[in-house]
């Protein structure tokens, strides 16, 4: 006990230590001295949805000028499922404009983001976003994310039904302080006594854990990358239950070789709504006594699973559930990308995906995307739904209201912006990387636009122009655009330096292979060029590129 | 003897007085011609103490007060009673009564007097005074590179002799470097009261001003080592943070300022050239240089923001109707052209040489070398001819870049120095550029391991952008050589919030310091800063020292008098 007191990971202490989350956030917002919050305090922010963050473009200026980095804060939204009223968004536009960066970012997680709210700022945005009902607690830290639910209504007639697991889900994990409601809203602190909280308990969970749901044959959530992953099973067009899969993630760490991306193990299948809850509520249980609190390299839960084995695991689970899982059923993805354009679901509701690159909505020169939508969410005729592809679904449309939309979409250009972007681009995903993200290691959202540019023509050369290849890019190996899990990834490795990883399929059942390392983009188009001549040539009929480049590059390579 | 309506008032007094106050009446005139006749017949030290002597003193940074004193405490001990004043303070009434009448006063602005003399000034100009029972002498301080050296000085011993007064001794010109002059003065004035006879005032004194003694200010020539805007992109502000280092030792101390004469633009002396169709190599005479014209007008002549006075001449060269403003010459040039080239010969001659500009020095010599100074400069903007312009000498320091010369002189500011004591605690009120002695002040007392308390007060528009020298303050907050900080972003919050604000929210911990010793240190804009943080000063000492204004007012000159409170307004 002792040792391995001594041997706990500094947030770990920082955790127990910080009086339900509270830590001495109140006194770090009052330090007028700089922007930034105490030190501690910048971990138990996360688990309030926010992050600390710096301008990094502006680093080496801001402190040629004796002025500290320009330091602000990123706030996260927990919105299960990605899901906001018209009304939101209209609000949500106006926070975005008055605090942030005016920038709304569409996570891969279905959610949004704000950037560079300053610290005196911080508190009137969470209580702007509470005016509207929403919140984020328990997006970031060491706690259950934003859980993920296939977007599109039109995916299954249960569709409704599902996305309402992902509100339970979402409160079953809510941790139980009201450090929230104190330190940003103002609440009066009713008892001196820290809350109790019966499942993270004063340490919370070993690591962050992510839960997402994938109805098939949609994928779009990526599900199997998750801590938890849920495969509803529809039979006779109803819901059946799910299967249940644990230990996905994607992080790896340049040079650590005990680091690896991992995609979830089915571990069987539950039925009821009793079952299902239980079991991820004793998942969290066991990853929160068995992970490994000492090395936060090695706390995920694909690591707690291996260490124990899979079996163990799903053992320990069922002894804390009282009952045993059901064996997995079949299940089958054929599409992970999102369905862009107009579509109609089972109830005769209209609903059309917007494409917005690499999730950030703002008005560019090309297209005035963020006016767009706010004309759309004035006319109230319109829900937002947020893809695990960082796009938005304009959704629940009435028949006759779609006129009036479309009639907004022509008007923003946002109809030929969706129909004109190219197939790669709309199947891409970059994660934000620079200026804010303080792990990138090289460019990704502000960079893959224009590396896409450059292949495009590759592409039309060899007459694959149409194919969904699915590209994705992160600055760095933490995999936030889920780049293991893609036919195409870069992974950053220094500025304007990436590996190069193929052989992944485009559904999400198969992660890829790093296959070149640290290039730059002569020798990553240089590379693609051979690589997609060698595909058009060789490949079987309606062999996709990544199944391709697994048999041609890696698997003979491996031998 | 008496006419009326003299003769009814002692009718008047008499009648209605009783036997005794009768009595008292007479005792007391009788008294009264003793005196007089006493007075006619003394001669030497014997007469000083009934000699009314006056001192007043006219001052913005003190100097001039500090001068006054001295030679007021020399007096006492030579057993001359001298009554001292500041001319904010004296009662201008008793000119017409004065005796002996001693002026100590500085120059400002350009040429202007101290605005704690203006209204003295005023009146002496104003007035049509009698001063004929008046002897007196003037001490002019002022600064040799203005083009109005000592001119308030200078005006008011032409302005008394006018009205009457005779000279005393003659009146003396300082230059910066003013002790040996104004010692030399004291003892001439000393010495002249205590042999005073009757004869003293047919001695006629020397003619004022034939000579002043220029003595050369020590000349640096420095380079630029680095010059940094401080606030970020996007701030309305521009200050620069200007290092420059000097090939030989820099004779200052904190709280000193730096003097620099800024060079014209270019494109304004070439315009001025094209509107005047003069040949810039013209070789031209003037009082103080003989140049070439382009070298004039660029190096040594003011053509910014003539003074009224000269916008006036030029009116009269030029034959034109102008009215009684200040404005750049190439705008007059341009709005009230000139008929040919002599005209333009004869407005150069007008022109004075370029003022230099001060610049509070904000390192230290303990902490950044002997041979290094550096200054805060905030760029200045004014709205002139419905266009932003900006300051001449602001700009031309902020164009400076790494690398270049920058000639510089020290301007000595005694009233501004940190206490001896190190362990005596220190309050530092800066907002803007006035944290710039502040910076200098801290580093002093960090590099030396003074012990006493530091709190700064800082202000300016934005947090983000305009926190000037942000990460220094926050490591002498960490290493707690800065006791406390008191921050106010003006523009950060929709009401504005100001130094003073953070004062008067703080006024408990304010009047401790105080009480317990602290020294106070007022550097910045004089207006509005200086008067708001002096109000919220007052305010606090009335409220937490449960004073009447008036106390409060006294606490505050008891303060100055123990030389705890110092104020660099500009
Ligand atoms: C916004 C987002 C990328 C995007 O462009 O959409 C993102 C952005 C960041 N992620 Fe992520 N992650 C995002 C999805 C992911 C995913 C994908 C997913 O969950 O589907 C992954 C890989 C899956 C996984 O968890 O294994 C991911 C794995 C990480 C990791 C590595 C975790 C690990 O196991 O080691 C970190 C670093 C960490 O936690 O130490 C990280 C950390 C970060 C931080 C907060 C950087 C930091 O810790 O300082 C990034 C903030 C950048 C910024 O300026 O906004 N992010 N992050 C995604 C937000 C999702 C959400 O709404 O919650
Ligand atoms: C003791 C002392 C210390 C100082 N310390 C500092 C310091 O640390 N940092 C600092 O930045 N400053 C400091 N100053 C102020 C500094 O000396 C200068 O006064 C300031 O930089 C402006 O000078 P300038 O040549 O740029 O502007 P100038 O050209 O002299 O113009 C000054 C002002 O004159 C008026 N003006 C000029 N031309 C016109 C026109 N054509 N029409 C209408 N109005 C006009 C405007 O109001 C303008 O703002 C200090 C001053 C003193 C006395
Ligand atoms: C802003 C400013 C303007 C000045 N203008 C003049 C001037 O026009 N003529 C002059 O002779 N001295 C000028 N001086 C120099 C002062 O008169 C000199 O510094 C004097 O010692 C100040 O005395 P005091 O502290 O009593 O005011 C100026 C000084 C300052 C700070
Ligand atoms: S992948 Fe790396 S660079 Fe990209 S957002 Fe995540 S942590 Fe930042």
């Amino acid at each position: 006990m002792k040792k391995e007191q001594q041997s706990l990971s500094p947030v770990e202490k920082i955790k127990v230590a910080s009086n339900g989350l509270r830590g001495t956030l109140r006194e770090s917002l009052q330090d007028d001295i700089t922007g930034a919050i105490r030190e501690d305090d910048q971990s138990l922010v996360k688990f309030h949805g926010m992050y600390q963050q710096d301008d990094r473009d502006r680093r080496e200026e801001r402190s040629a000028k004796k002025l500290e980095w320009l330091y602000s804060f990123m706030i996260r939204l927990r919105l299960p499922g990605g899901f906001l009223t018209p009304e939101q968004w209209v609000g949500l536009h106006h926070i975005a404009g008055e605090h942030s960066t005016g920038t709304i970012k569409i996570t891969t997680r279905q959610t949004v983001q704000l950037h560079g709210i300053l610290k005196r700022s911080v508190k009137p945005t969470i209580k702007a976003f509470n005016t509207l009902q929403l919140d984020s607690i328990a997006a970031c830290g060491d706690v259950n994310r934003n859980v993920m639910c296939t977007a599109h209504p039109a995916a299954s007639p249960v569709h409704e039904q599902v996305f309402a697991f992902a509100g339970k889900i979402s409160t079953l994990g809510l941790p139980k302080t009201r450090a929230y409601y104190e330190i940003w809203l103002d609440e009066e602190q009713l008892s001196e006594k820290t809350e109790e909280d019966p499942l993270y308990q004063d340490r919370y969970l070993p690591r962050k854990f992510k839960i997402a749901i994938a109805i098939p044959p949609n994928n779009d959530v990526d599900v199997l990358t998750n801590d938890i992953g849920l495969i509803a099973i529809v039979e006779n067009g109803k819901l059946a239950g799910f299967n249940i899969a644990a230990g996905g993630g994607l992080s790896t760490t340049h040079g650590n070789p005990a680091t690896y991306a991992r995609l979830a193990t089915v571990l069987g299948f539950a039925d009821t709504e009793e079952k299902i809850l239980k079991t991820i509520y004793e998942i969290l249980t066991t990853q929160r006594d068995f992970g490994n609190r000492s090395d936060r390299k090695q706390a995920r839960l694909k690591y707690t699973i291996d260490r124990m084995g899979v079996d163990a695991f799903k053992k320990e689970v069922e002894r804390r559930c009282g009952f045993e899982l059901e064996e997995a059923k079949p299940f089958v993805f054929t599409q992970r990308r999102d369905d862009y354009g107009w579509k109609k679901n089972h109830a005769g509701k209209w609903y059309y995906t917007v494409f917005v690159e690499n999730g950030r909505v703002l008005d560019s020169e090309q297209v005035a995307l963020k006016t767009a939508l706010l004309q759309v969410a004035l006319s109230g005729k319109a829900n937002f739904r947020f893809t695990g592809n960082q796009n938005v679904i304009l959704g629940d449309i009435a028949e006759s209201d779609k006129p009036a939309i479309q009639s907004i979409l022509e008007e923003f250009g946002i109809i030929a912006h969706t129909a004109n972007a190219g197939a790669l681009r709309k199947s891409a995903i970059a994660c934000v990387a620079f200026n804010t993200c303080s792990l990138a290691l090289a460019e990704a959202q502000r960079y893959l636009p224009s590396l896409i540019s450059r292949i495009e023509p590759m592409l039309d050369k060899y007459g694959i122009g149409e194919e969904e290849i699915s590209l994705r890019m992160t600055g760095c190996s933490n995999g936030c655009g889920r780049s293991p899990a893609a036919e195409i990834g870069f992974v950053g490795t220094g500025y304007g330096q990436y590996n190069l990883h193929i052989g992944g399929d485009r559904y999400g059942l198969r992660l890829n292979t790093k296959y070149r390392e640290s290039i730059n983009e002569a020798q990553i188009l240089e590379t693609l060029d051979e690589l997609f001549g060698v595909y058009v040539k060789e490949k079987t009929k309606g062999q996709t590129f990544g199944d391709f480049a697994r048999q041609k590059w890696i698997d003979t390579a491996a031998k | 003897m008496l006419k009326e309506p003299k003769l009814k008032t002692l009718l008047e007094l008499v009648q209605s007085s009783t036997p005794e106050e009768l009595i008292w009446i007479n005792g007391y005139l009788s008294g009264i011609v003793a005196n007089a006749a006493r007075k006619e017949r003394m001669t030497g030290a014997a007469a000083m103490t009934a000699k009314k002597i006056t001192l007043v003193y006219g001052t913005e940074t003190g100097n001039a007060k500090r001068l006054a004193t001295q030679l007021a405490a020399a007096g006492k001990k030579k057993g001359i009673a001298i009554k001292l004043s500041g001319l904010d303070q004296y009662r201008l009434t008793d000119l017409e009564k004065e005796e002996y009448f001693f002026v100590v006063v500085s120059t400002q602005g350009e040429g202007e007097p101290p605005v704690t003399a203006k209204k003295f000034y005023d009146h002496i100009h104003q007035q049509e005074l009698s001063l004929s029972r008046m002897k007196y002498s003037v001490l002019a301080l002022g600064d040799s590179s203005y083009p109005f050296f000592c001119k308030t000085g200078e005006d008011v011993d032409v302005r008394l002799r006018a009205l009457g007064a005779a000279p005393f001794i003659p009146s003396q010109k300082c230059d910066v470097d003013y002790e040996a002059d104004a010692e030399a003065w004291f003892e001439e004035l000393l010495d002249r009261l205590q042999q005073e006879d009757a004869a003293a005032g047919e001695k006629p004194a020397k003619a004022t001003g034939a000579k002043a003694p220029v003595r050369e200010k020590k000349l640096y020539e420095g380079k630029i080592l680095a010059n940094i805007n401080l606030n970020d992109r996007g701030s309305a502000k521009e200050t620069w943070h200007i290092e420059i280092a000097a090939d030989e030792p820099v004779e200052y101390l904190p709280g000193d300022a730096l003097g620099v004469v800024p060079v014209n633009r270019k494109e304004v002396v070439d315009r001025i050239l094209s509107l005047t169709r003069a040949n810039g190599k013209d070789e031209v005479a003037t009082a103080r240089a003989t140049a070439p014209l382009s070298v004039l007008l660029a190096q040594h002549l003011n053509i910014c923001y003539l003074p009224a006075a000269i916008v006036k001449q030029y009116a009269a060269i030029a034959n034109q109707q102008i009215p009684d403003i200040r404005m750049d010459l190439e705008d007059l040039l341009r709005i009230y052209p000139l008929a040919d080239k002599e005209q333009f010969t004869d407005v150069v001659k007008l022109l004075t040489p370029i003022a230099p500009r001060l610049y509070s020095i904000s390192s230290s010599p303990v902490a950044h070398g002997d041979s290094e100074v550096h200054i805060t400069v905030s760029r200045n903007s004014f709205l002139a001819e419905d266009e932003q312009r900006f300051g001449l000498c602001s700009e031309f320091l902020g164009d400076k870049p790494a690398g270049s010369v920058l000639n510089f002189y020290i301007h000595k500011n005694k009233n501004f120095r940190l206490p001896d004591d190190g362990s005596q605690d220190v309050i530092m009120i800066g907002p803007g550029t006035g944290i710039a002695p502040f910076r200098s002040f801290l580093s002093e007392r960090n590099a030396n391991g003074s012990d006493g308390r530091n709190w700064l007060f800082f202000g300016e528009q934005h947090f983000v952008t305009d926190f000037l020298y942000q990460t220094e303050i926050q490591e002498y907050v960490q290493t707690g050589v800065l006791t406390r900080l008191s921050l106010a972003f003006s523009r950060d919050q929709e009401e504005k919030i100001y130094v003073q604000h953070r004062m008067r929210q703080q006024a408990a911990a304010f009047f401790e310091w105080l009480e317990d010793g602290a020294a106070l240190y007022v550097c910045g804009a004089k207006e509005p800063m200086g008067r708001d943080v002096e109000e919220a000063l007052l305010a606090i000492i009335q409220q937490q020292g449960r004073k009447t204004a008036e106390e409060a007012q006294q606490y505050i000159e008891e303060l100055q008098n123990e030389g705890r409170y110092h104020k660099d307004v500009y």
